[in-house]
């Protein structure tokens, strides 16, 4: 018997649409391959520099993430209150993760002033806009998409660069909190999505936004790495 | 304007250099470097799963075989089974990672050895994929009517590179003596043969036949650094005013620039970027997991991670691993060869019914390439 024969249709339109989101990952994570700042820290030409100003360009993103889950949470209706859970504990765990990036930066030599003062750059400001944006719409369902897409990085890229870094400029593990803490990619992590997704699918137009809200996430992500110059 | 014609595989060819060496004498073949015992080759093995393989020379360093000798013995082997001969042969389309001469093209070696009259030929030249590139043209031109008798070859020569001289009084070992991981890795996984197929425009009647639907190969090398190569050292391969031809030979070598080179942190996205080419053929039909009767891939099911494993099923893409078919564990990693290797063993094995659809994957590391390769049974 084939997973199609035996498959619930929840469970069909679910992974229909992580395939479509695994193809924008894989995708997302060549164009990341092939920015200037990722391409420093493969090609062993990334400095402390380049680091700090990684902390300081993420930091100003990093604080709006549990905001726009908040008020996505807060767009979303009484037919969809398990959603609605999801999204507050989400937020709740990831609201003071700017914290870690500013002791980062403070570990390893800059000041805390600095990256406090830091300016959200131009890929930041098309992102937080977009997902604020998209939050304020009723039953946001889209922003899974958006999710799948910062949960990989969480999940995969981060304990990756973390220790690129860490090879790279010796620093101590005090000082990769934000990038070494994150990282269990876990088979837990992708039933927890798929299980998100099983609540507002199958439903075509739904399955749709969130592919597209995926895709919108991970090219103005990319602009924001792009734009991060030391 | 000519209709396109249907090719088909009419016969395939093994050449498998000597007998066949268990994990515990590969040291004699490939050497110890420094006089030393390698501290990788147990944990290679285990990831690799591989129990046997070939070499073309004897563990006095004695050359038994050339990449031109055994890609034509290949060849033979296939036009026999094609119930052909070099007479019928009119167009030759070759494959290695590393041929026997740096100039002119392997493809020319191989029809050196094997003789007789003219044909046209098409030398190609990358890692294990370089199999597919040779294997589309020959398809190509069948299809276009403008051969009527082809032959697919890929042959691989690996050990030779991996030889201790190739890694001694060189950077890539540190100061205790020990060889660097990402040379010492691949000669624990990489091993010699050739295997070849015959592609004509109709099947051989009273003999099972393949029908080539299509071949597709993606290169992302837009996007990702070399991942496994050779002419460059790691930290310098991503410019290629670095290459070892621009240094001359011996500071090259010195540098460690010459030996053969894998990059695990880099593989480890590669495989996402395979896996994310092989989801979309899977998204857009062009390739229907329930549809496919074999799988042959050139990569060991055992070596996917559990995560992408999961990732496979979680997304209805899973192929179950009962309809695999490899030869790996039997006849090692052969690179571009291993494909045409992995489907001579299978028609021989008479496992395939008329109608079995068959997908050939074939991943390349080289710098992040993959290609596909659909057949059926007639």
């Amino acid at each position: 018997m084939s997973l199609a024969e035996k498959s619930s249709p929840q469970e069909i339109a679910a992974a229909d649409v992580l395939r479509k989101l695994a193809i924008v990952w894989t995708e997302f994570e060549g164009r990341l391959e092939a920015t200037p700042l990722i391409r420093k820290l493969t090609r062993g030409r990334f400095e402390l520099a380049d680091f700090h100003a990684f902390l300081v360009n993420m930091r100003q993103q990093v604080k709006d993430g549990s905001l726009w889950m908040s008020r996505a949470a807060s767009s979303i209706d009484e037919e969809h209150l398990e959603l609605r859970s999801s999204l507050m504990n989400h937020a709740v765990t990831e609201h003071r993760d700017f914290r870690m990036l500013e002791t980062d930066y403070v570990a390893s030599g800059g000041k805390l002033e600095t990256i406090l003062n830091g300016k959200k750059n131009v890929g930041s400001e098309a992102l937080s806009s977009w997902m604020f944006h998209q939050a304020s719409q009723p039953n946001p369902f889209g922003l899974l998409g958006a999710m799948f897409i910062i949960e990989g990085l969480g999940s995969i890229k981060a304990i990756e660069w973390g220790k690129l870094v860490q090879t790279r400029l010796g620093l101590p593990n005090e000082a990769l909190k934000f990038l070494l803490y994150h990282g269990e990619n876990d088979a837990a992590h992708m039933e927890e999505f798929a299980e998100m997704l099983r609540m507002v699918l199958p439903d075509e137009a739904v399955a749709e936004r969130i592919v597209m809200c995926a895709r919108v996430t991970a090219r103005l992500y990319v602009l924001q790495i792009e734009e991060i110059a030391a | 304007m000519t209709e396109l014609r249907d090719s088909f595989i009419t016969g395939t060819g093994a050449f498998l250099p000597g007998e066949a060496i268990p994990n515990d004498r590969m040291e004699e073949y490939i050497g110890r470097v420094g006089g030393r015992r390698s501290s990788v080759g147990q944990r290679a093995l285990r990831w690799n799963g591989i129990d046997t393989r070939h070499y073309a020379l004897t563990p006095e360093g004695e050359i038994q075989h050339t990449g031109a000798s055994m890609s034509a013995a290949a060849v033979r082997a296939a036009l026999d089974d094609a119930g052909l001969g070099r007479e019928n042969l009119q167009f030759l389309a070759t494959a290695t990672t590393q041929g026997d001469y740096l100039v002119p093209g392997h493809a020319s070696a191989v029809h050196g050895e094997l003789g007789g009259d003219a044909l046209e030929l098409a030398s190609f030249q990358s890692v294990c994929a370089a199999s597919f590139m040779a294997a589309k043209s020959a398809h190509l031109a069948v299809r276009a009517g403008e051969t009527d008798c082809a032959a697919v070859v890929a042959s691989e020569f690996s050990s030779r590179w991996f030889r201790p001289s190739f890694y001694e009084g060189t950077a890539l070992i540190d100061a205790k003596g020990r060889l660097a991981m990402e040379a010492d890795f691949l000669r624990w996984t990489l091993s010699d043969g050739a295997g070849a197929v015959i592609v004509e425009p109709k099947p051989r009647p009273g003999h099972r036949n393949l029908r080539i639907e299509w071949i597709d190969l993606t290169s992302l090398a837009g996007r990702f650094d070399p991942c496994m190569w050779a002419g460059a050292t790691a930290a310098l391969r991503g410019d290629m005013v670095n290459a070892w031809s621009h240094q001359g030979p011996r500071a090259a070598h010195e540098a460690g620039a010459i030996a053969l080179l894998q990059d695990f942190a880099l593989l480890k996205i590669v495989i996402r970027a395979w896996i994310g080419v092989y989801l979309e053929k899977v998204d857009t039909g062009r390739i229907v997991p329930e549809r496919v009767d074999h799988l042959l891939c050139h990569y060991s099911a055992r070596s996917l991670r559990e995560e992408i494993v999961n990732l496979l099923i979680n997304t209805r893409a899973m192929i179950p691993e009962t309809k695999w078919f490899t030869t790996l564990p039997t006849m090692g990693n052969v690179g571009s060869a291993s494909i045409w290797l992995m489907l001579d063993a299978f028609m021989k094995a008479d496992s395939a019914k008329v109608g079995d659809r068959i997908l050939c994957i074939v991943p390349e590391s080289g710098r992040a390439m993959v290609g596909f390769m659909m057949l059926e049974v007639v």
